[in-house]
């Protein structure tokens, strides 16, 4: 008798110990992209390093999903409406009206009240985030940044005569005198300038329009218009690949990897690789300004979805991406720009030529409007009107005036 | 032991299959034919609710979607014609005895079984302006002497487009003809030789006749799968440049990957209207063709 009720003690022990230890264990799911295997890579290290060392008892499981030219947030989007997705996942701030205005995002003001690594961020970067929720309220956490900025070819510029542009007009002209017959058969074998007439072109085109004085809010006005025919002149001239007004992301890379284009728009991201292809034949400067100057700042964030059952344990998995050891990690591998002070002063950012330019050209570093239009503009307005505008269908005007209505009303 | 009830039991056997048929097919019909008629926009959740005929109203006056229905009309109508075509020549040839027919008659089916994604991305590499086989080839032969950007260009990126779910297609026309063709008696054949007929006249009056039925069901599901299609294309070029590959299906997707879905059930609606107008007198006429016959 005596040794089954040792037993049921023992038994009952068991199954306590079970359960407690069980509570004690908590699962995050992550969501994120990743450009290259490399950082997929990256991610899942970070999330086994955090799993090892956070001594809370919490797992995270990073599930990545592809970027897809923007297509990730309305896959977020449409798991988290359909009842699923993560509990926390990476983010962009374009998509910040829709899942506020549904109710999806976890309101981090208080996290970040009692959080002792808030002032490691700017305060600005916080505004940007109230301002793009367009609440009073932080309900995205910062990341990292990209500048986009041009990179260039040493070597081309030296064969073309010229040196690196210091502001539009120079710009402008450097991408014709770029476009070269390098081999004397007596077609073009470099283009001056990598478009991107597709989907998140819409980054560098903005460049174009603020040099020349326009802006995002007024897109139809003279100035923007005339950012817009230089965007056009330059495909019509022949210093962009025929490809450009579909060219995206892996093509404007690709073209300038293999030497059919000599300069091209985009962030420190893309540096390893270029390095990796040219050796000291790359390099890069901030998109010149002529009566205005704007650079795309490429911000990628996390968020906490509201459906997350335990949001204390999630912060935690933020907190360590913005300003811990997963900081430090994923911007030393995908040389993002920090957004935590004490990871930009270590020597590895300070000591980075591309990073030097990024942080040269955030100054003017800005973002798109971001309002309940912006993704469908970015998805869809944007890459047809310019490229219609491209292809001699409509008329600079025309497409500005498109633009402005796609956007604003 | 229970008792059948007579007048029951046949509802009770094909109710499972109702159910089933009333949640997955019915619901989301109905479903979409109500968010036609509403604002319902999730990037402004605050302003859903029914807006009567406005979205209709909308697409009516929209060129996007009058493009799109032209574009649609040329794809199915150059899409379907050209695999049918190709198919039925395939199955001709594959209908023939000859060393390996087997291997060839399996080979032939890899457009048809690889998924449209893979197709759209593989054709989208096939046709790069910059690196794509096609301009190499095309270069190697002399026949261009620079490469063509065929997706970023109307002129080519429609025919493009085209060309690529041709190359799907046709194995399915050819798989079903091919099945068609041999339930078709030889002694049809026998006697029209012994009465002299030609090769012409011999496909034109025992062949296709006998096919008929064959080509009536397998066009048309072709037809609704074409117009309905939108992996192909969205992979090959999303519906540009400047909308000019953007066909209904694609447009639909587009407008529903943005969120507008009052505004995407309404353009689903409409092109199922045209569709099922396409369908009705194309059964009509089949049907018809058979009481004839009978």
């Amino acid at each position: 008798m005596m040794k089954r009720i040792m037993m049921a003690a023992l038994a009952i022990a068991m199954v306590f110990a079970f359960t407690v230890s069980a509570a004690d264990k908590v699962t995050i799911t992550h969501w994120y992209w990743a450009d290259n295997p490399k950082y997929s890579a990256t991610m899942q290290q970070m999330a086994a390093d955090f799993n090892a060392t956070n001594g809370k008892g919490i797992t995270v499981v990073a599930q990545e999903y592809p970027w897809d030219g923007g297509a990730y947030s309305q896959t977020l989007f449409t798991a988290v409406m359909g009842g699923g997705g993560p509990d926390t996942s990476s983010f962009k701030l374009t998509s910040t009206p829709l899942f506020t205005a549904n109710n999806l995002l976890v309101n981090l003001d208080g996290y970040l009240n009692s959080w002792k690594d808030k002032n490691l961020i700017e305060a600005s970067l916080y505004d940007t985030m109230r301002q793009a929720s367009g609440t009073k309220s932080v309900y995205v956490m910062p990341w990292n940044t990209q500048v986009l900025y041009v990179y260039y070819r040493p070597s081309l510029m030296k064969k073309a005569g010229i040196g690196v542009p210091t502001n539009y007009a120079e710009f402008l002209e450097a991408a014709k005198k770029l476009t070269m017959d390098t081999n004397g058969d007596g077609k073009i074998d470099v283009y001056g300038f990598g478009m991107r007439g597709a989907k998140g072109g819409q980054e560098p085109w903005g460049s174009f329009i603020w040099a020349r004085g326009g802006n995002f809010e007024k897109m139809d006005s003279p100035q923007a218009i005339q950012g817009m025919q230089d965007f056009v002149d330059l495909f019509k001239n022949g210093y962009t690949p025929p490809t450009a007004p579909m060219d995206g992301f892996q093509e404007i890379i690709a073209n300038f990897k293999s030497g059919r284009t000599a300069m091209t728009v985009h962030h420190i991201g893309s540096s390893a690789g270029m390095v990796e292809t040219f050796g000291d034949d790359v390099d890069a400067f901030p998109f010149p300004g002529g009566a205005g100057k704007w650079t795309s700042m490429g911000d990628t964030e996390n968020v906490m979805l509201k459906s997350a059952k335990n949001k204390d344990a999630a912060f935690e998995w933020l907190a360590y991406l913005a300003t811990g050891k997963g900081q430090e990690t994923w911007c030393t591998v995908t040389g993002n720009v920090p957004v935590s002070k004490n990871v930009k002063e270590l020597p590895f950012f300070q000591n980075n030529k591309f990073m030097k330019v990024s942080i040269d050209g955030a100054p003017w570093a800005g973002i798109l409007p971001i309002l309940d239009t912006t993704t469908d503009w970015i998805n869809n307005i944007w890459p047809n009107t310019v490229s219609a505008a491209l292809l001699g269908k409509i008329s600079a005007a025309e497409a500005m005036n498109k633009l402005q209505a796609g956007l604003w009303d | 032991m229970i008792k059948r009830n007579s007048s029951i039991w046949p509802y009770l056997l094909v109710a499972p299959a109702l159910i089933v048929m009333l949640t997955v097919v019915f619901v989301p019909v109905i479903n979409a034919i109500l968010m036609s008629f509403q604002n319902y926009d999730l990037r402004r959740p605050s302003r859903i609710g029914f807006n009567n005929f406005k979205n209709y109203l909308d697409v009516l006056k929209d060129p996007l979607f009058w493009g799109a229905l032209g574009k649609t009309i040329v794809w199915v109508v150059a899409g379907v014609g050209l695999q049918f075509v190709f198919g039925f020549i395939l199955a001709l040839l594959l209908n023939k005895k000859f060393p390996g027919r087997g291997i060839v008659r399996s080979i032939s089916l890899i457009p048809w079984v690889t998924p449209g994604v893979l197709i759209g991305l593989m054709w989208r590499w096939i046709f790069d302006g910059n690196y794509g086989v096609l301009n190499d080839l095309l270069l190697r032969l002399g026949l261009i002497q620079e490469s063509l950007p065929f997706l970023a260009q109307p002129s080519t990126a429609f025919p493009a487009v085209i060309l690529t779910i041709v190359w799907q297609g046709i194995p399915f026309f050819a798989l079903m003809l091919l099945a068609g063709l041999q339930g078709i008696p030889d002694e049809l054949y026998n006697a029209a030789d012994v009465d002299g007929a030609n090769g012409i006249q011999k496909f034109f009056l025992i062949t296709v006749p006998s096919l008929k039925s064959v080509i009536y069901v397998t066009t048309l599901l072709r037809i609704i799968w074409v117009a309905n299609s939108v992996d192909v294309i969205f992979n090959l070029t999303e519906g540009g440049p400047a909308y000019s590959t953007q066909t209904l299906s694609v447009y639909i997707f587009n407008k529903g990957n943005s969120l507008n879905l009052g505004y995407a059930a309404t353009l689903s609606i409409m092109l199922t209207l045209v569709l099922a107008i396409v369908a009705v007198r194309y059964l009509k006429t089949m049907f018809q063709n058979q009481e004839g016959k009978a």
